[in-house]
């Protein structure tokens, strides 16, 4: 067997300039160290350039009054800089949420408007989207704007509707319901019933299944719903024991020592690090013992438990701070729970006001007691809506145009009616390839609500904005803008993400 | 391993040639699945060997090993006395000596069938434009297809892509030829032109290495036949010697099931 | 971003079964099966004519409103434009123009065959806009009537007085003669060609195109537009001439200009140049946004004696001795000592970046760059590496692109002759097409390099890249540019310093990059595996798979997304008004306001400055399609 005899091979190791393995790793580090260095540089760089002008980069702002006045929100003189934060906050955050709300109905509509086959609403619905996209959303806001600014001014009988709706340069003003003193135990209420309805909409389901009459499971659990929230509306009194129970947590949590909490983020540092190489070798191991790991793989590890090391060290050694942090927020949080459930609140849930008029100084104006929304709020609204929905419409569109027409034929040969066909076999196919681009679509919104700026409605960018010219704490302010954004792509992309993975699921 | 005479006297031909490929010990991991086990061989210069078996048995993860488009995990692989090591330089050398041809031809849509064979020559081996222009258009007259050098490959058959393909391995005037699967991906009236291709190649005296499942192709031009199963080579002989007198029970069994 | 996004595939699908041939069906047989089908869709109709009815009378009677004060932007039109750029030099933007003018046509005879439009389709057209101009004339409310001094007349309860309709058809005689002709051109077209010939003969669109924007030109000479004034150097509006009269011959000049660049462009295409005609113009684009900006429309006040002393001898000196270090470099005995000098000459190049910040040494920016450049081209000499044609034109090459780069750094470095009042040396939509045009160049690099690093097999760089990409397309760039323009004075060390506007730049760049590189990624992603191992195959370097096979195909897969990218990222130039850049809505939303004859006059310019952006984005999306469905034929 001559010829399949191994011959001897010399070995020889390739000089390092040469072997691929080390080329590749050593340009990664080379260039993750110039980027970490730039951005040391940076940093130092700002520090010294702050110190010299004298504003320290901290965020003391947070608990100082900073003197401003915002033009909308729940606290519209706020009496610190963490509050108007906050304030501009909620303020964006409201705006969202009403604005994916409506867009995606709006959104919805007119995609099916370009999908029908009645020729005046398909042009209409064509008219709509190629306008709205086409044209820059600030310059459709402060096109609202202006429109809005020439409405009439407020008067004492500002209509249309006097001492209900009224409309004016001023903005919106129309009854507002807000929370009362029995809220957060009827929530409560909600909560128990909301678990009770799912549990009947679930044996609805399968006693569907078992008998194959139509049961109606999501109609009886809510109107089970109903039922209960009428039924808590009388005797939500019952639950006042829980704020005790929030106040004993509080006091729990805040007996909690920080160096043991430090210990355990360091520790968990660590755990992750450990946890995730003993799974990648896990993930090597073969049948016949731990596969043969490449260059690639060590580098990797080590890549791993540098990081851990270096997480838990930054947590223990360089940001203290942290645990007790943490130990004083959670404690804060469940003492302001067990308040709002505090003894005595008997009250009604909800409250209703009316809309108000009030004379100061010269000029009448808007009262505290009806829900306004300002000009600002409306311009960026309708900005914001119409400038979104038009991208939904096309997603809309194109997602029903991406289910083939052959299953809209098998589903009529199988003698489905066409609603059915529709809510059974159209629909989820059309919503598993739409969710990713909604989600994108969702996130635009969001981020386009800092747009606000420019109309003066108070959201967090404008409200940063006004802090840090009366503070100087541009770097601070910035941060907190950057990581509330970040948290709300972060939460969409869970959201939507979820979704998914539940249609990826019923696909199979 | 069994070797009866013919074999004998194929092996005593090639012996006293020049070693091309010489695999010792060849290992390859996909995660915990063992591709390749220990595999061990020597291809001489000017052989035409062929490699079967069944799917899912190794002998495509073996052919992609040989110019590093798989990265063995262990044993050695020596291509013309090159070590293929980590080492830039003898990746670099080995691959512009060896050409491989695939199953799905991976031609470049994006350029004509003569920038196609004349890209490697130009920018690799450096050669003037004209000059690899005009060796290309002798290649296309070899494979029979010289008419087609200024489509693009997405106006050819599939037949004509793969002639096109083994042209531009070609033109790198490789040492070693390694056809993945050449056939698997055409339709029955195309694969003859290709086989005629690669057999006009055999005859050439260029040393080949053909993964194929063209058991026809493998008893005319084959000077040994490779059998493998499970990531290890079960047999090797000769065409007579495989097809007549195969000694391995796989072997037997595979054939009984191709044949 | 998937491979293949499966909505702008289906999109895409229908949009190319759009024009087919529909059965003829006579108009009755028409509104029934399109509007009328069933008694659901009857009703739909009926409320979607009164939605239309509603909008359209709504929007003619804001626009024609006696409220409006379109004056106000007849006045400021200059000042939308160019903002503050003075009267005495206004012939520089008429020359950028013009440039730009002539190269489109240049570009347009080259590159393609435009096709033709079926005389059908063009009589429908004429007859449709006839229609609607009557139908807008009919819907639009009938005017208030004024009295001799051009006060609004009310009725005793308050309530505005109106003519009759019928006075109101009356006064818009002129609308009428419009829609008249408009439908009868339509209508003569029509009758004159059989129900074939309507369908198969064919306009060329260049012509249409062509021929009208000549009689929109010819408008100008005719029709008086209102009143245009602008006093050098102030916003104060004040009567004068007339806008069609300072602008009509520079505009035949521009319509003149046009059709030359055309015939070229197709005596090119059908001469043996094509393929260098083509390079030509495209590296034209490439230069034109640059070198309008900071030569033509800044005539730089040239020192000649530092240009004879220091700028023309540096030039030549990175010319000559960076041209002989690359021939050098490109022999084919070079080995591997070519790899080590190239990263020697990266490793010094970068030196340099790093003394600066430290202010080591002193270095003009010029040599830095240069040094840069040639230490890029030094790596990529031995891809060069061959016969005398090839190494020529490496070396051809960077003499080029040295005389490029200094000639351009001179003119920028040197002060403008032209005196201004404000900072930036343009306002206006000049300033919006600059910015635009500057941040779609500069990001599409950094956008492909962080694509590749996302998409790459190196851990580190896919970490880096994929960090980097989400952060940013995770805030709203409103934050990154307040960022830019607040905070980068405090990141950049002593004695340097960057204007507003080149921070400005800077973030959006940035931020623009990382939405660029998602769409890059859609493209690498739907390469084949079998493409980099065919590549891998012959041998090519990593680099050279990158470049030849790669990124090419690529790039065509993302041309759809790119192109709405670069709509997106002209769109949000309009955030350039809320950080206090003059760009053409700022003018339109802050200063007409604040002009004493038009105090509060905002919506008529925010209107104009929509239309424009409508305009622009409108024509780029349509070719975008057209292109896309000629690429897809292509690949067929």
């Amino acid at each position: 067997m001559a010829i399949n005899s191994p011959p001897s091979i010399h070995h020889e190791r390739p000089p390092l300039y040469r072997d691929v393995t080390v080329v590749k790793w050593v340009v990664q580090i080379v260039a993750l160290l110039l980027t970490l260095g730039a951005l040391w540089f940076l940093a130092n760089q700002a520090g010294d350039n702050l110190r010299a002008s004298n504003v320290p980069t901290d965020y003391d702002f947070l608990s100082v009054n900073p003197g401003i006045d915002l033009s909308s929100g729940i606290d519209t003189d706020p009496d610190t800089g963490g509050r108007a934060l906050w304030v501009g906050m909620v303020n964006t955050l409201r705006m969202a949420i009403a604005g994916i709300l409506v867009a995606t109905i709006l959104g919805v509509i007119v995609g099916l408007a370009r999908l029908s086959n009645n020729w005046l609403l398909k042009k209409i619905g064509t008219v709509f989207v190629e306008t709205l996209r086409n044209v820059p959303l600030l310059v459709q806001i402060l096109f609202y704007g202006a429109v809005f600014a020439s409405l009439d001014r407020v008067t004492a009988e500002v209509g249309p509707i006097n001492g209900w709706l009224h409309i004016s340069n001023k903005g919106l003003s129309m009854p507002r319901a807000h929370i009362a003193d029995g809220f957060y135990q009827w929530v409560i209420v909600l909560l128990v019933g909301l678990v009770v309805a799912n549990f009947l909409r679930k044996r609805r389901i399968a006693q569907q299944d078992v008998t194959g009459e139509e049961t109606y499971p999501i109609l009886s659990a809510f109107g089970l719903m109903v039922v209960v929230a009428v039924i808590g509306w009388f005797i939500h009194p019952i639950f006042g024991f829980i704020g005790g129970i929030f106040e004993a947590l509080s006091a729990l949590v805040s007996s909690i020592p920080e160096t043991a909490l430090q210990f355990v983020i360091g520790a968990l540092c660590l755990g992750t690090s450990a946890y995730w190489i003993r799974g990648f070798l896990n993930s090597r191991r073969t049948p016949a013992g731990l596969a043969k790991l490449t260059d690639d793989d060590y580098f990797r590890m080590i890549f791993a438990a540098v990081g851990g090391v270096v997480g838990a060290f930054f947590f223990l050694v360089l940001w203290p701070g942290l645990s007790s942090w943490m130990i004083n927020s959670t404690s804060d949080l469940f003492e302001v729970l067990g308040n709002k459930f505090g003894n005595g609140r008997s009250g009604r849930p909800l409250d209703v006001d009316l809309p108000n008029i009030v004379q100061t100084g010269k000029f009448p104006n808007y009262g505290p007691s009806g829900l306004n929304f300002s000009i600002g709020f409306a311009a960026v609204f309708f900005g914001v809506v119409f400038y979104t929905a038009a991208f939904i419409a096309e997603i809309v569109r194109g997602g029903i145009l991406a289910v083939p027409k052959g299953q809209t034929e098998a589903a009529a040969s199988l003698g489905l009616r066409r609603s059915t066909a529709l809510r059974r076999v159209i629909i989820p196919q059309a919503l598993r390839v739409m969710l990713p681009p909604l989600g994108n679509q969702y996130l635009n919104l969001t981020k386009n609500t800092s747009l606000a700026i420019a109309v003066g409605y108070s959201d967090i960018v404008q409200v940063g904005q006004t802090v840090y010219n009366q503070t100087g704490k541009t770097l601070p302010v910035v941060s907190i803008w950057m990581f509330f954004y970040l948290s709300c792509s972060l939460s969409i992309s869970v959201i939507v993400n979820f979704f998914n993975v539940r249609m990826k699921i019923v696909e199979r | 391993m069994n070797i009866d005479d013919a074999t004998a006297a194929a092996n005593d031909r090639l012996a006293d040639r020049d070693d091309m490929i010489v695999c010792v010990n060849v290992d390859k991991f996909y995660g915990d699945f063992q591709a390749l086990k220990g595999v061990t061989a020597t291809i001489k210069e000017g052989e035409v060997a062929v490699v079967c078996g069944p799917s899912g048995s190794g002998k495509s993860t073996w052919i992609r090993c040989i110019n590093r488009l798989e990265v063995h995990q262990g044993g050695d692989i020596v291509v013309d006395g090159i070590e293929l090591t980590n080492d830039l330089r003898n990746i670099e050398k080995i691959r512009s000596e060896v050409g491989m041809v695939f199953q799905q031809f991976n031609l470049f849509p994006h350029l004509t069938v003569l920038d196609n064979i004349t890209l490697a020559p130009i920018w690799v081996r450096k050669k003037p434009r004209a000059e690899a222009e005009s060796m290309a258009r002798a290649l296309l007259e070899r494979v029979g297809i010289p008419e087609q050098a200024e489509k693009f490959p997405g106006q050819l058959s599939g037949g004509q892509q793969q002639r096109v393909a083994i042209a531009r391995s070609l033109a790198m005037e490789p040492r070693v030829m390694l056809f993945d699967e050449p056939t698997s991906a055409l339709d029955p009236e195309m694969i003859k032109e290709v086989l005629d291709v690669m057999k006009e190649l055999a005859r050439s005296g260029i040393t080949m290495m053909v993964v194929t499942h063209e058991m026809g192709f493998a008893r005319e031009v084959a000077d040994r036949i490779m059998f493998m199963e499970g990531g290890e080579i079960v047999e090797v002989g000769t065409p007579e010697h495989f097809f007549t007198n195969p000694t391995e029970d796989r072997t037997k069994l595979f054939l009984s099931q191709i044949l | 971003m998937q491979e293949e996004d499966p909505i702008s595939v289906a999109l895409k699908q229908e949009e190319d079964a759009a024009p087919n041939e529909a059965p003829r069906l006579s108009v009755l047989q028409w509104l029934r099966s399109n509007l009328f089908s069933n008694w659901a869709n009857a009703i739909l109709t009926l409320l979607g004519a009164l939605a239309a009815f509603l909008m359209l009378r709504g929007v003619l009677n804001f626009v024609f409103s006696e409220n409006r004060e379109w004056v106000a932007v007849r006045t400021n039109l200059r000042a939308l434009m160019t903002l503050s750029y003075p009267e005495s030099q206004y012939v520089r933007v008429w020359v950028a123009l013009g440039f730009v003018v002539g190269l489109a046509g240049l570009s347009a005879g080259i590159w393609s065959d435009w096709g033709g439009l079926p005389i059908r389709r063009l009589a429908t057209w004429f007859m449709g806009i006839g229609g609607l101009i009557a139908l807008c004339v009919v819907v639009r409310e009938p005017s208030v009537l004024m009295d001799s001094e051009g006060k609004a007349l009310s009725t005793l309860e308050g309530s505005l007085q109106r003519e009759s309709f019928g006075a109101a058809m009356a006064d818009r005689v002129d609308w009428w003669i419009a829609a008249l002709v408009l439908f009868t051109v339509g209508a003569v077209l029509w009758s004159r060609y059989s129900s074939v010939q309507r369908r198969h003969v064919e306009l060329p669109i260049t012509s249409i195109v062509y021929v009208g924007i000549g009689i929109a030109i010819l408008t100008l000479w005719v029709v008086p537009y209102g009143h245009y004034a602008f006093v050098d150097g102030t916003y104060i509006a004040e009567s004068g001439t007339t806008v069609a009269f300072s602008t009509q011959m520079p505009w035949t000049v521009m319509w003149v200009l046009l059709g030359l660049g055309f015939l070229v462009g197709r005596f090119l295409r059908s001469s043996q140049y094509v393929g260098m005609s083509k390079t030509g113009s495209n590296l034209l684009w490439l230069i034109c946004p640059f070198a309008l900006f900071w030569v033509v429309l800044r005539d730089p006040a040239l020192d000649y004696g530092h240009v004879m002393s220091t700028d023309l001898p540096m030039g030549l000196a990175f010319g000559l001795l960076g041209a002989g270090a690359l021939w050098l470099l490109t022999r084919s005995d070079i080995g591997e000592a070519g790899r080590i000098a190239a990263t020697l000459l990266l490793i010094f190049a970068i030196f340099n970046w790093v003394a600066a910040f430290f202010g080591w040494y002193p270095m003009l920016q010029k040599a830095r760059i240069s040094f840069l450049l040639l230490a890029f081209a030094a790596l990529l000499a031995p891809n060069f590496i061959g016969d005398i044609a090839k190494r020529r034109q490496l070396v051809l090459g960077w003499v080029g692109v040295m005389a490029l780069v200094h000639y351009l750094a001179t003119m920028i470095n040197t002060p403008s002759t032209v005196d201004l009042q404000s900072d930036e040396f343009l306002g206006g939509l000049g300033l919006t097409l600059f910015v635009a045009v500057i941040v779609v160049v500069l990001s599409f690099p950094l956008g492909v390099l962080l694509a590749l690093g996302r998409t790459s097999k190196f851990p580190i760089f896919r970490m880096l890249s994929t960090s980097y990409i989400e952060i940013i397309r995770g805030v709203p760039l409103i934050s990154v540019l307040i960022f830019f323009s607040v905070m980068v004075p405090l990141f950049l060390p002593d004695g340097m310093e960057l204007a507003e506007l080149a921070a400005v730049l800077t973030g959006y760049t940035l931020f623009s990059a990382a939405y660029l590189a998602e769409n890059v990624r859609g493209g690498l992603q739907s390469i084949t595996k079998g493409q980099y191992e065919a590549a891998d195959a012959i041998g090519l370097t990593s680099a050279q798979r990158t470049g030849f096979i790669v990124l090419p195909q690529a790039l065509t897969v993302s041309i759809p997304q790119l192109v709405g990218q670069v709509i997106s990222s002209f769109k949000e130039t309009s955030l350039l008004a809320i950080i206090g850049l003059f760009d053409f809505l700022r003018v339109a939303n802050s200063v007409i306001p604040a002009q004493s004859e038009f105090m509060g006059v905002k919506r008529e310019g925010i209107l104009v400055v929509a239309m424009i952006y409508f305009f622009f984005n409108f024509i780029i999306s349509k070719y975008s399609q057209r292109l896309e469905r000629r690429v897809g034929l292509g690949e067929r």
